[in-house]
């Protein structure tokens, strides 16, 4: 299955694009996407102790990290907004 | 309305879009590029993720038109560079009595400034500098927890 992981802000500064697509064997939760991609990267692991970071799943906030990841789905790392 | 743009907007033209019969007031809320006096840049730079923004948009205009019964109210908020003293976002808020529609049009820019998924860079030169979140306006956006819940 595909996904996509957006980046904005300092984060896509710093990863230097604005998003990442991924192809991942099966349905998987969120807290383990996050090993997942801290293992390919160190880089997320920097993102993921941020705890000022929110975390969006198709539009909407992720509030309970063991929802699934299911093929097509939209994750995206927000930084505080800055906006107005 | 509700709007993402790259394009400057006309504020007779926003206010001839929300002009009603029904309305006794308007508020309006411009918010533009400013010098600071600390920092000598050459402008910003608005970034968005704007499936988000539009959808974190018309929830606050929800909530305020219920809240305040505005009659209606317009938010346009511009993306990308933007010089000195040039316009970043207008909010409209329309509503048969004065008290309503100025509370509504301070609540919705604090609300934007809070939650809504855009973020700004200071530009200089060629060096764009993401600017850090306020605590000031997280704390003003909170004052309003006892009037909109």
């Amino acid at each position: 299955m595909k996904i996509t992981i957006k980046y904005f802000s300092w984060v896509r500064v710093k990863i230097q694009k604005s998003h990442d697509l991924f192809e991942l064997p099966d349905v998987i939760t969120f807290s383990k996407l996050k090993k997942e991609l801290i293992k390919k990267n160190s880089f997320y692991d920097e993102v993921f102790k941020d705890s000022s970071i929110k975390y969006f799943l198709n539009l909407k906030e992720i509030i309970d990290e063991n929802i699934p990841i299911n093929d097509g789905d939209e994750i995206a790392l927000l930084p505080p907004v800055t906006g107005g | 309305m509700v709007i993402i743009t790259k394009e400057n907007f006309n504020l007779e033209d926003e206010f001839k879009k929300i002009h009603s019969k029904r309305n006794g007031a308007y508020s309006f809320f411009l918010g533009t590029v400013r010098q600071d006096i600390n920092s000598n840049i050459d402008g910003i730079f608005l970034e968005c993720y704007e499936d988000l923004a539009i959808r974190q948009l018309n929830k606050i205009k929800e909530d305020c038109i219920k809240k305040w019964e505005l009659t209606d109210c317009t938010i346009i908020h511009r993306i990308g560079d933007l010089k000195i003293s040039e316009r970043i976002v207008l909010v409209i808020a329309a509503a048969p009595h004065r008290s309503d529609c100025i509370k509504a049009c301070e609540y919705i820019i604090d609300a934007l400034k809070a939650n809504v998924a855009l973020w700004k860079f200071k530009i200089k030169g060629k060096e764009k500098k993401p600017v850090d979140q306020k605590k000031k306006d997280i704390d003003k956006y909170l004052s309003w927890s006892q009037v909109i819940r």
